[in-house]
């Protein structure tokens, strides 16, 4: 077997896997649409300034459609992280078990790091396309691209805690924790002091300087590029430790000697009162 | 006597004051199978873990030939997955290119009904066999079988031994480690783990008189 389709095997699993998570599923088709919804509502559309990274000028954007836009960033990369959180934390044996057995470390990393750009494009996709009802932008595509940062942000955050983090409960709380901070911080209705140079070193600030730039019709910043370093630096450091905790000590090789037979069916060596005893 | 499938010498391992293994030494000769007994927290997973590679002694060798087959004693299974994506997945590592063992072990031990379930909806003792069939499917030469028949019912559990008679003939080398070890007639080396150690025990009958 090919190190491809090992990969292709292992990829496979990691995102079936994904697709069974019925919470998180329907989280996404509830509380997304819900969240949106309701930040929508209370929200009038007055204008509000927001600081663009790129030119360090305060656009003047309507209201209502940026705090939908900053509501979508709270709901998806609490999902996304809490997808990738459960499987990675839940894994943890089995992992090193497959590992044992022979699957090779880059293979079963190649597979985890696919998990977590298939569902970020995926789950980042539904949610912009959830704005759609509430903001007719423009800037779809760009929209999409802030919301997909983020989610692979989280997603390698959520990777990081479920390989570091072996109490549920405290990574529910630690990835909740770092998700309200930091998208609400980068809203400027939920926080007047949102423009603040200082908000530059928090995980959702490229992803935000990209949707809401885009969103409203001022072009892709190079705030992507952070984002990107973001999901790299978390993802790294969850890797080193997924590849440390499923180390495997060498053990000396004998010389080969093959067994003395060649294997039977294991149903041949039955006898057949147990086989009888068995149907 | 034949050059052992596994061989392990002087093996020590602690836990920060605490010594679990003091030098321990044993052979598993091809064809024999062996078993080691020692009450709860004697060290006897510790012991096992070190002998898959899972662990690193921190004094002794550890010499092993041909591929190794590890069943740990809690079932090691992907909840969401289903048998079928189980076998596929360890096909996978195992670097098989057929499947036709594994099935012919689902047969052997009676789920094959449960095929296309997840895992997380079998009771205790198919995952149980599920966690066998995973360490059995690539045919290894040494098998460490942690508590194999925890959960097993009566006839699984016969058949379990049918199971490891048919590998031991094939010349494989077993290592079954529990607590309790019932059926000591059927082993061909049966030793103590205790305060670190292994200590041989006499086998009540010959292997020729055993029977259920």
């Amino acid at each position: 077997m090919t190190s491809w389709k090992r990969f292709a095997t292992a990829a496979r699993f990691a995102l079936i896997e994904q697709a069974r998570n019925r919470f998180a599923l329907g989280l996404l088709l509830i509380f997304v649409p819900i969240w949106d919804w309701m930040f929508g509502t209370l929200i009038p559309n007055d204008p509000v300034a927001f600081k663009l990274q790129s030119t360090g000028a305060f656009l003047q954007v309507n209201g209502h459609n940026l705090t939908v836009l900053t509501s979508g960033f709270n709901a998806i990369t609490l999902i996304v992280a809490f997808m990738i959180f459960t499987a990675a934390r839940r894994n943890a044996d089995f992992d090193r078990r497959l590992v044992l057995a022979g699957l090779p470390r880059p293979v079963a990393i190649a597979a985890k790091t696919t998990a977590i750009v298939v569902v970020a494009a995926l789950v980042s996709l539904y949610a912009t396309l959830v704005l759609l009802f509430f903001w007719h932008s423009a800037g779809f595509g760009a929209i999409w691209l802030g919301y997909l940062l983020d989610t692979l942000i989280y997603g390698a955050l959520g990777l990081l805690l479920g390989v570091l983090i072996s109490s549920e409960l405290a990574g529910f709380f630690i990835i909740i924790m770092v998700s309200l901070m930091d998208t609400l911080l980068q809203a400027p209705i939920e926080n007047p002091l949102a423009n603040k140079d200082f908000l530059a070193a928090f995980p959702t600030y490229g992803p935000m300087q990209v949707a809401v730039s885009g969103g409203f019709g001022h072009g892709v910043p190079g705030a992507v590029l952070i984002a990107l370093a973001w999901f790299v630096g978390f993802a790294l450091v969850g890797l080193v430790i997924f590849w440390w905790k499923t180390r495997i000590w060498s053990i000396q090789a004998a010389p080969a000697r093959p067994v003395t037979q060649p294997a039977q069916q294991p149903a041949q060596a039955l006898s057949a009162a147990t086989r009888d005893t068995l149907q | 006597m034949s050059e052992p499938l596994l061989r392990a010498e002087q093996i020590a391992r602690s836990f920060g004051r605490r010594k679990v293994l003091r030098g321990v030494t044993l052979d598993v000769a091809p064809g024999t199978l062996v078993g080691i007994v020692g009450e709860n927290g004697a060290g006897k997973s510790t012991l096992l873990r070190i002998l898959a590679g899972e662990l690193r002694p921190q004094h002794g060798a550890i010499t092993r030939s041909g591929a190794l087959g590890y069943c740990p004693q809690a079932a090691l299974l992907n909840e969401t997955l289903t048998v079928n994506q189980h076998l596929a997945y360890f096909g996978a590592a195992y670097n098989l290119t057929s499947l036709s063992y594994a099935e012919s072990l689902i047969a052997s031990l009676g789920y094959q009904q449960y095929r296309t379930m997840p895992v997380g909806a079998l009771s205790g003792g198919t995952k149980q066999k599920v966690n066998l069939t995973l360490a059995l499917m690539h045919q290894p030469g040494v098998l460490l079988l942690d508590e194999p028949y925890q959960g097993f019912d009566w006839e699984t559990y016969l058949h379990f031994w049918e199971l490891a008679e048919d590998l031991r003939s094939q010349g494989r080398a077993v290592l079954v480690i529990s607590h309790l070890l019932f059926d000591q007639q059927r082993f061909d080396a049966l030793y103590q783990l205790e305060n670190g150690q292994l200590t041989q025990l006499s086998i009540d009958q010959p292997r020729e008189m055993k029977g259920v």
